[in-house]
């Protein structure tokens, strides 16, 4: 497929003798060619010109625009005040909280969605099960759900009042009914709750496809060897689903890190800052607060600590010799 | 013999097993939801319900929800919100299809100069979280004059990196010949990308199509920072409206989630494999 393309000045002129091709033809020639060249590149040029305007601009804009004290709603022009907008943010208390929420989230959400979507895999995926469909069904559902029902749906499961279904739960277990959203030691653990909910078919439905690519000549070798069921689980499922959970576990990170529609609808980011996320506190402070260089320069730090967690478990994996 | 028992018991045992770990499972999963459906179909006076299937049923909590949004502006109702997420999804994801399989395809099949940078460009865009642009992007849109605008919903995402990575992976799955056999009769690039290329790619435009509109319809942050004006809400958007209701109206605020979640719920229903393919498909996305 790589043609040597000539050099369209130049070589025209020995062309003549060089090669048996009348020079009017060839002439002919490298005008299609440049015809030909020029099609291609109005085929791409309306992905890149969106690229362009709407991604590539903005992110170098969003560094520049981390360098100025900048609002929307004055009228002067912006002041560029250097690193400043950084060290403010490195010393915003808040910052660090809704650093630690953000964490606490992920920690919460991506290894039980990853255990459980697992397991839940394993478990559907098993020979002559009845009503697999529907199962698998049932567990997705949640997905195709969008996020702003499924958060204003599950503020009334933990509704702090003995209605909600939560508190009726626990009452059924003779338990006394809890605040949840409305009590900031619990306000997380329910937003943890529902979003575990709402993915985990994702994780098990991206499992199932990745089990279906394990050749099945190593579980009948395996049963010949009489190995047990955990046996078989441990020591083919997991190590061949590798490349899968690494999959699942960069996009669930990266993923959690930017946790915004849940909190910002179950929440508000309260009781106090006790579920302000990055992302609730880079909405409040850029569109609430209008302070736009600062909400820009906690979008780049935010977009470093994403580039260099994916930069770091790529590290990780490969340490381990993964080959995917 | 003695094996072949033992063996038949411990199926039995994992049977046993897999239905009481699968079967409470699947009912924890969609218990939330079925409650808001019971919730929703149950009269005011009850409040909330705790059946499946509630002793008096109603849809007047529908007919409230439907209208609730004319309270902030008469001429709205819940059909507006969903006129505007239809709006915005298929205008999103029809063009977008072309724009993407188009790029897609030149960076497949054409040695053009540039091409790999090109590639490794679509490559970048998926790096880019979307919040770090979000600011950005909306001084953008501002002055262009597409605040509370459908364009300023769409065009920004006219064309994905994710989308020219697919369907470049997949045209370069066709061989060669079929191309080279095309250009020798005379067909012109844009024929052979218009009666060849794209009929053969009809199951990654399936799962991308929906992949796409499940995005679109889905879409929270952007339309929230840049649309207030409330006839041209999206869907999600307008359903934080509901939150308010979250103190008395239970069954209005149950019903106004399960008009916006049924329709979705019934085309995944409906077409079960291909929507979990495209949603899935988003696992490629690193």
């Amino acid at each position: 497929m790589k043609q040597k393309v000539p050099a369209p000045t130049g070589t025209n002129a020995q062309s003549g003798q060089v090669c048996s091709i009348p020079r009017a033809k060839r002439h002919k020639k490298s005008i299609y060619k440049l015809a030909a060249l020029l099609e291609s590149y109005s085929f791409v040029a309306p992905a890149y010109t969106v690229f362009l305007v709407f991604i590539f601009i903005p992110v170098a804009w969003a560094f520049y625009l981390s360098l100025f004290d900048y609002s929307i709603l004055t009228v002067k022009n912006p002041d560029y005040v250097g690193l400043r907008n950084y060290v403010m943010l490195l010393r915003d208390s808040v910052f660090r909280v809704a650093t630690w929420n953000t964490i606490r989230y992920t920690a919460g959400t991506v290894p039980a969605r990853i255990v459980l979507g697992l397991a839940f895999a394993i478990l559907l995926d098993q020979k002559g099960l009845r009503g697999k469909n529907l199962l698998r069904t049932c567990y997705f559902l949640p997905v195709t759900i969008s996020m702003v029902a499924a958060s204003i749906i599950w503020s009334l499961v933990f509704n702090a009042r003995e209605v909600g279904l939560a508190n009726k739960i626990l009452a059924l277990l003779g338990m006394a009914p809890k605040g949840w959203l409305a009590d900031s030691k619990l306000a997380m653990t329910a937003v943890v709750i529902m979003s575990i909910w709402s993915e985990l078919g994702y994780c098990m439905t991206v499992y199932l496809a990745g089990l279906q690519g394990i050749p099945l000549e190593f579980y009948e070798a395996a049963d010949i060897d009489g190995a047990s069921g955990w046996h078989k689980i441990w020591c083919i499922t997991i190590p061949l689903l590798k490349p899968t959970t690494f999959f699942l576990l960069v996009t669930q990170i990266i993923g959690s890190f930017q946790v915004f529609t849940q909190t910002y609808v179950m929440t508000g980011g309260g009781p106090g800052y006790s579920t302000t996320t990055l992302i609730n506190l880079l909405y409040t402070k850029g569109f609430s607060e209008f302070r736009m260089g600062y909400a820009g320069a906690l979008a780049v730090v935010l977009f470093i600590g994403l580039l260099l967690t994916s930069w770091a478990m790529r590290r990780i994996f490969r340490a381990e010799e993964i080959i995917y | 013999m003695n094996r072949g028992r033992r063996r038949r018991n411990r199926d039995v045992v994992s049977k046993i097993v897999m239905y009481v770990i699968l079967i409470p499972g699947a009912i924890a999963m969609i218990t939330p939801l079925l409650w808001m459906i019971s919730t929703s179909l149950a009269p005011d006076s009850v409040i909330v319900s705790y059946r499946l299937i509630p002793s008096r049923i109603t849809f007047a909590n529908y007919v409230k929800a439907w209208e609730f949004p004319r309270v902030f502006d008469e001429a709205v109702s819940m059909g507006t919100f969903f006129k505007n997420s239809l709006i915005v999804t298929i205008l999103i994801t029809a063009p977008a299809l072309i724009i993407d399989s188009l790029a897609g395809y030149i960076l497949a099949r054409r040695r053009i100069p540039g091409v790999n940078l090109l590639f490794y460009l679509a490559l970048a865009t998926l790096m880019i979280p979307f919040y770090v642009i979000a600011i950005p992007l909306f001084l953008i849109v501002r002055r262009l004059g597409w605040l509370d605008t459908y364009q300023g919903l769409i065009v920004p995402f006219l064309a994905s990196g994710f989308g020219v990575f697919m369907f470049k992976q997949f045209f370069q799955t066709i061989p060669q010949d079929l191309e080279d056999a095309a250009r020798v009769d005379g067909c012109s690039a844009l024929r052979i990308y218009a009666s060849i290329m794209l009929p053969l790619a009809k199951p990654v435009i399936a799962t991308m199509a929906i992949f796409k509109a499940m995005w679109s319809w889905n879409m929270f942050f952007w339309p929230l920072l840049i649309i207030n004006d409330i006839r041209v809400k999206t869907l999600p958007v307008a359903l934080t409206m509901f939150r308010g209701l979250n103190v008395t109206q239970w069954g209005m605020l149950c019903a106004g989630m399960t008009i916006a979640t049924l329709p979705i719920l019934i085309l995944y229903l409906s077409m079960q494999n291909m929507f979990e393919k495209g949603i899935v498909m988003g696992a490629l996305k690193g």
